[in-house]
């Protein structure tokens, strides 16, 4: 309507001389209408000449709600992620690096499949990438600009928003193969409650555990999730068109903000275990095996059962984890 | 001379020689190796065997595609999306027509973009992510090949974060990783972009001569 | 550790000469295989495609590590931008250490097959790297002390498994008298002279006789030469150049002083391939003759009718000698004898060109410390053959036929093996005359 604008202007003179009114050029002249305005505020749709989804609306009253809600979410999702911070740290403080506590036996065991590795890696290099221009985007208004300048703060936003759109729609893929090439044993079972209740030996004691502990099959089903809900959400922001409605749309901005800050939060845990927190976790998810004392300490039930397959023969474990993952002890049984 | 007429200007010319001038002498020094002609009496014509495999090898042939579907589909994905950008992006072919020579093209519409972009940052991360867990590839990789992958992608990384092209300073972001990785090209692995070409060729003809090309 | 790995590191310490190795690879390193050298993106999928990975799933012994010596001695030396990267310290020479690392894979696991090429995406020929690689570790005082001695043999007396002169006659005598076959010995001219493989003469000798009784047949002008006989050239694979030279050139004089226009090459793979495509090239001059495999040979009559054979009801599948087939361009000659004699012929997947090596091939089958491994790239071929059903597994070449037979002896396969030649002398048809036919 702006580009036709000029154009009626040079078809139509204005209806009245200026020196004869001065009110405002409409229809309804310089009356004033109460309810209409009250309509208008709550969001009544009027009559338009390009007819489209919510054209006719004039204020949409339902944004100062959102803008609320977003606000509350930014604050306390900010807190939630200085608390899981503040947690690790101080842990590491305290208690320092788990280490493995009966030392490297130098022989290993296969833990996680090529396939299973591939899948993680790329499901995290993406997790990254989008939570970097996340959270970027989340909170960047808030406490860049004093630190880097507005000018700096639009530069990194704008290069948020296009990676951030960029690599969301790989996520969705991701979530999806993460689910289906780990879903195998993260169901719960009675040990991971007695699991929880020892507090997962991270204050001492030892809690027993099969392949995965229960902190562990949390995360899975926490990661699928909330996947899940950001990938619906992600796509409704992407692709606001197609689903029309704008309270549809504040619903998945919504959504998309706490989902993700309710991910990041796990996994800020999940990262601080598998990597500076916890001495031989790493591996299973680089080279594919793991110490024989690390299984042992960390997840003895699934140790017992593959106990067999620990061998000194570091290049052929590996091998055969990349091959099989944990498996290969199974096929050998049958 | 601000930093971008600067990044723009002298740097890109260099970048841009070294670039091509040292692919040039790459490929030329291969040559001047020289040698001896094959005195054994072909059965097949060497040319056609060159042609064929020049072609064979750009898919999987021979029974293998089970075995190599993972390259084919990522090494695909990846080089496919790669091109697709580096040809048809509209900052490239505004870029390309500006100063190099004007293509006789049109560019691809955003949308497009996106989908080249998608399978380029995916076919890499995938191929990527392989080469450090696989133990074969674990075995065979250097230096060169983490640094050429990263500079890959650092080079679409900025260029995507610069898609907005409202930023002076994210494009001048792109422009030095490109000329990074323009200039890193020539002296390492990367030049297998032009490599491969005279591989499928010595191939094609030494073994098509005598009958198969594999 | 494979055993043979630990055979090597137990070996007293050698004295090894690494700068005759530099010295080699620069001078072996020619455009082509610079190209190579120049293309190889470490993608590993050669792994996919080599039986020693196979059966082992040892990630070293993924084809394109073999190409690792002579690539640091190229980037060093003679690639482009050699002096920029020596100057700046990122070209470090080879090492001692390299060499004895590398020398298992290069001698033990590689039967320079070329599979690998096949999957190759830059189409890397890898065989001929090892090829010359072996030329390098051996000037290096490197390489199984088996095979060079195989070599060696095959230069002081004539064949690497000690057929002399003296036992070449002996021996055709006796497969002359109780085969009842006439077996053609230096005659003074001839238009085809006919080489052996001493692994034939020694453990197949009724192969020697299939070959004299068809070409009589096929009424061809043969005979054998004592000067020279010896068609496997163990220089080649044993990476001595001057002995492949002296073999090469045997055979070239002995053909030369019959008169010969073709010199037939029997069942062995390698034997063929270093004759048919390296032999100009080792000798420095074309061949004054045409080289034929001999299936290539017996095709070609066939086709022109001077050979008939009867029926095979056995059902059997042919089993690809890779430097006949895929390497050598004659893949399609040995179903053609086959082809309306064997009445249940079946084919392995994967078959032809693209087929499964038998693990003994470039001189691998002369190593005893790599008999464990060929013993397991055999259960590929005992897969391969048990899913066609087929009762007997066919070869053309003698090499891949004593390999096959040492595992199957070993794994107690109960397969049937034989030799095409043989199969067809069995199956000659008699009663046809061997009056050529019109020429098509």
């Amino acid at each position: 309507m702006v580009l036709l604008a000029p154009y009626a202007m040079a078809q139509s003179p204005p209806p009245f001389p200026a020196e004869s009114y001065s009110g405002p050029n409409t229809a309804q002249g310089g009356q004033s209408s109460p309810e209409m305005w009250r309509d208008i505020r709550r969001g009544k749709s009027g009559t338009v000449v390009f007819p489209r989804p919510e054209g006719g609306v004039l204020i949409q009253s339902a944004g100062e709600t959102w803008r609320l809600r977003h606000d509350t979410t930014v604050a306390y999702g900010g807190g939630l992620l200085l608390a899981v911070l503040g947690v690790a740290g101080s842990y590491l403080l305290v208690r320092g690096r788990i280490p493995i506590k009966g030392g490297r036996t130098g022989r290993v065991i296969p833990r996680f499949s090529l396939v299973q590795r591939i899948v993680h890696w790329f499901a995290a290099v993406l997790f990254v990438l989008l939570a970097v221009t996340g959270l970027l985007l989340l909170f960047g208004r808030y406490l860049l600009p004093p630190i880097i300048g507005q000018h700096a703060f639009a530069l990194a936003a704008s290069a948020s928003i296009e990676a951030h759109n960029l690599f969301g729609p790989l996520f969705i893929p991701a979530v999806v193969a993460l689910c289906v090439t780990f879903v195998r044993g993260n169901g719960y079972r009675g040990v991971d409650f007695t699991w929880l209740l020892k507090g997962g030996g991270f204050f001492g004691g030892h809690a027993s555990s099969l392949k995965y502990n229960f902190g562990e099959k949390s995360w899975f089903w926490w990661s699928v999730v909330m996947g899940l809900v950001l990938s619906a959400s992600g796509m409704a922001l992407l692709l606001p068109s197609v689903i029309g409605d704008r309270s549809v749309v504040q619903l998945a901005n919504l959504a998309h903000a706490i989902a993700a800050l309710l991910f990041i939060a796990f996994a800020i845990g999940h990262i601080y275990l598998g990597t500076i927190g916890m001495e031989g976790a790493l591996e299973g998810m680089t080279r594919g095996t793991v110490d024989e004392n690390w299984a042992k300490e960390h997840h003895d039930l699934w140790w017992a059962e593959h106990k067999t397959s620990a061998t000194a023969d570091i290049r052929r474990a590996e091998v055969a984890a990349a091959e099989r993952g944990d498996r290969a002890v199974w096929e050998a049984q049958r | 001379m601000t930093a971008m007429e600067f990044i723009e200007g002298p740097v890109w010319y260099a970048a841009s020689a070294i670039f091509v001038l040292g692919i040039a002498w790459r490929i030329a020094a291969i040559f001047m190796i020289g040698r001896a002609r094959d005195l054994s009496v072909s059965r097949r014509s060497p040319i056609v065997g060159a042609a064929k495999a020049v072609l064979l090898h750009s898919v999987p042939h021979g029974g293998n595609l089970g075995r190599t579907v993972y390259h084919f589909v990522t090494g695909y994905l990846f080089h496919i999306g790669l091109f697709a950008l580096l040809l048809f992006a509209a900052p490239h072919v505004a870029f390309i027509n500006a100063g190099i020579v004007a293509l006789p093209w049109p560019a691809m519409p955003h949308w497009a973009f996106i989908i080249a972009a998608e399978a380029a940052f995916a076919g890499l991360i995938l191929l990527y992510v392989r080469r450090l867990t696989d133990p074969v590839t674990r075995q065979l990789s250097d230096v060169d090949d983490h640094v050429g992958v990263w500079l890959t992608f650092v080079a679409m990384l900025t260029g995507c974060l610069a898609l907005q092209e409202a930023h002076a300073g994210l494009r001048m972001l792109h422009m030095l990783s490109v000329e990074a990785l323009m200039i890193y090209f020539p002296f390492s692995r990367l030049t297998h972009a032009f490599t491969f070409l005279l591989a499928r060729v010595n191939t094609g003809a030494a073994l098509g001569r005598r009958g198969f090309t594999p | 550790m494979t055993s043979a790995a630990s055979a090597i590191a137990d070996a007293p310490a050698r004295s090894i000469n690494v700068q005759a190795a530099v010295d080699k690879f620069n001078a072996l390193t020619n455009a082509h295989i610079a190209s190579y050298l120049d293309a190889c993106v470490h993608c590993g999928q050669c792994a996919q495609a080599c039986h020693f990975h196979e059966v082992t799933r040892d990630p070293r012994r993924v084809p394109a590590m073999k190409l690792a010596p002579i690539t640091k001695v190229y980037r060093r030396h003679k690639a482009p931008f050699a002096g920029l990267r020596r100057t700046l310290g990122l070209a470090p020479e080879l090492s001692r250490k390299d060499l004895e690392e590398w020398e298992e894979l290069i001698f033990d696991s590689c039967t320079m097959c070329g599979r690998c090429t096949v999957v190759c995406p830059m189409a890397i020929d890898i065989a001929s790297v090892v090829a010359l690689s072996r030329q390098a570790f051996v000037a290096a005082g490197l390489g199984p002390p088996d095979l060079l001695q195989a070599a060696d043999n095959a230069r002081d007396r004539g064949s690497p498994l000690g057929v002399t002169r003296e036992v070449l006659k002996d021996r055709v005598e006796w497969l002359a008298d109780e085969h009842e076959t006439e077996i053609r010995l230096d005659k003074p001219k001839a238009d085809v002279l006919l080489l052996i493989s001493s692994i034939e003469l020694m453990k197949y000798p009724r192969s020697v006789v299939a070959m004299a009784k068809l070409l009589n047949h096929a009424g061809v002008d043969w005979t054998l030469s004592s000067r020279g006989y010896e068609s496997t050239n163990f220089g080649f694979l044993a990476g001595k150049p001057d002995v492949a030279r002296t073999l090469i050139a045997r055979i070239t004089e002995a053909a030369e002083a019959l008169g010969a226009r073709t010199v037939i090459v029997p069942e062995c793979g390698h034997a063929f391939g270093v004759l048919r495509w390296s032999g100009a090239n080792i000798l420095g001059r074309p061949l004054p003759y045409e080289v034929r495999h001999i299936t290539e040979f017996l095709a070609q009559h066939k086709r022109d009718g001077r050979l008939r054979f009867k029926p095979i009801d056995t059902s059997m599948t042919y089993h690809d000698p890779c430097q006949i087939s895929r390497r050598g361009g004659a893949t399609a000659d040995a179903r053609y004898l086959l082809d309306g004699v064997a009445s249940d012929f079946r084919e392995m997947t994967p078959t032809g060109n693209y087929n499964w090596c038998c693990g003994g091939g470039g001189g691998v089958q002369a190593l005893g410390r790599a008999a464990e491994v060929r013993h397991e790239v055999f259960r590929i071929k005992m897969r391969q053959v048990s899913e066609t059903g087929a009762a007997m597994m066919v070869s053309a070449c003698s090499n891949c036929r004593l390999t096959m037979d040492e595992s199957k002896a070993a794994l107690g396969w109960d397969g049937e093996l034989e030799s095409l030649v043989e199969l067809l002398a069995v199956h000659l048809d008699d009663t046809a005359s061997s009056a050529p036919r019109p020429a098509r």
